[in-house]
């Protein structure tokens, strides 16, 4: 074999070794696991602990609320759509949850132009004013009148 | 210096190499093995991700603007507080009466979104009489089957995951927006922390828990419905819903085949 055929080959082998060795080191140890990315990633992206403890763990203790609230309008409503998040409370009861202001009320039923036809919205400046919200309304039976 | 390599060398070096190719294979699968054992994430276990398909559902009409799945979804994913970075979002739609003779069937179309919705949305401007039609429309990541965000990422770091999710890889983004372009429903935006791409996970983190989306589980209306196509549980909201409503995508013209269903959607919508 001619010395420049010899040295060809070796250089082509050299180079096809070196990209071996360079994929076998850059490429993630679960790449190809599901497809053409590193499978790693969905553990990962499923690693962060959830905030919103979820209806769930309410009902461990507040059953007799969810009964009330199943009789009413609110029945969709989450306990955490209103009562904002409750993971530290669920965990630990003496964790107290944040009180709930009129705001709370309004962000759904304060007309805004684009409401469905089905919500009962107020215009706040027409509405009676001389109490809470809550004074006249029970949110977790608003079907009822105290 | 003389060169001649006989029959017997060359096919020794052959060898060799063969044997060093399978040799870096099974290393490699070592490696793969080892890592598995050694490195523990706090992900949960067990989950297939061949084994479900999500979908989502969202019913225009129940939709009343609230806003406090923008809220949940900051709030959950610790997404950046800017008025820019959204992972999901409510625009209203207000549609103004056509002038009186103009011919046409609406007049003018006003879109907004203040603050992505996040602290709902103050009396609009428009007089009553004016508005032919006012609604909510919640946006979030589509779910393409043909996603062109995961088509164009030079670096395979974001992907369509088995179980129908599109996600990010953090670690392998190079944060170069070419997605952000991509994305024709403008799902996704640079982290201003991380700078890297993000966007909607279908809270892959609670979801593989057995949890709902924080939007879906805070939603009051249940104008978000959120389903598992593999697993249909009894009376499947999912299966109830498509059964129910006549269901449309956004921009099916553009063929991305989104599996974000809209019930009741108006041609306005884009």
């Amino acid at each position: 074999m001619p010395p420049q055929i010899f040295r060809l080959v070796l250089l082509t082998l050299a180079i096809i070794v070196s990209y071996i060795i360079a994929r076998y080191l850059l490429t993630p140890a679960s790449f190809g696991q599901y497809g053409f990315y590193r499978a790693e990633a969905l553990a990962e992206a499923a690693t962060p602990e959830p905030v919103f403890a979820g209806r769930k763990a309410c009902l461990e203790c507040h059953e007799d609320i969810q009964e009330k609230l199943l009789k009413g309008e609110h029945k969709t409503i989450g306990c955490e759509s209103c009562h904002g998040v409750g993971r530290e409370h669920a965990q630990n009861p003496d964790v107290k949850l944040g009180k709930i202001g009129d705001s709370g009320c309004l962000r759904c039923h304060e007309d805004n132009g684009a409401r469905p036809a089905w919500i009962k919205v107020i215009v706040v400046k027409d509405h009676y004013r001389g109490d809470k919200c809550a004074g006249c309304h029970v949110p977790h039976q608003p079907n009822e009148v105290p | 210096m003389k060169h001649s390599v006989s029959r017997r060398q060359m096919l020794a070096t052959l060898g060799g190499l063969l044997a060093g190719l399978a040799s870096l294979a099974a290393a490699r699968t070592a490696r793969g093995a080892v890592k598995k054992v050694l490195v523990t994430t706090k992900a949960p276990r067990g989950y297939d991700p061949h084994q479900h398909k999500w979908l989502m559902c969202f019913d225009v009409d129940k939709c009343i603007g609230c806003g406090l799945c923008v809220d949940a979804c900051k709030t959950e994913n610790h997404v950046p507080a800017g008025p820019m970075y959204f992972r999901t979002w409510i625009e209203r739609y207000i549609i103004k009466k056509p002038e009186p003779g103009s011919g046409k069937t609406r007049g003018e179309v006003l879109v907004d979104s203040p603050n992505g919705g996040r602290d709902g949305f103050p009396p609009t401007t428009v007089p009553r009489e004016e508005i032919l039609k006012a609604f909510f429309v919640p946006k979030l990541c589509n779910l393409c089957e043909a996603s062109p965000c995961t088509q164009v990422c030079p670096v395979g770091a974001t992907f369509d995951a088995p179980d129908g999710a599109v996600l990010v890889d953090p670690n392998y983004c190079i944060g170069c927006g070419f997605c952000i372009q991509a994305c024709p429903y403008g799902c996704r935006f640079l982290n201003p922390e991380t700078r890297v791409a993000e966007k909607c996970t279908l809270c892959y983190h609670r979801i593989t828990r057995g949890l709902k989306p924080a939007c879906v589980e805070i939603c009051p209306t249940e104008a978000r419905i959120f389903g598992d196509l593999k697993h249909p549980v009894e009376n499947d909201p999912i299966q109830a819903f498509i059964q129910k409503h006549r269901v449309h995508t956004l921009k099916p013209h553009l063929g991305t085949e989104p599996r974000v269903l809209y019930a009741n959607l108006d041609k306005e919508v884009r």
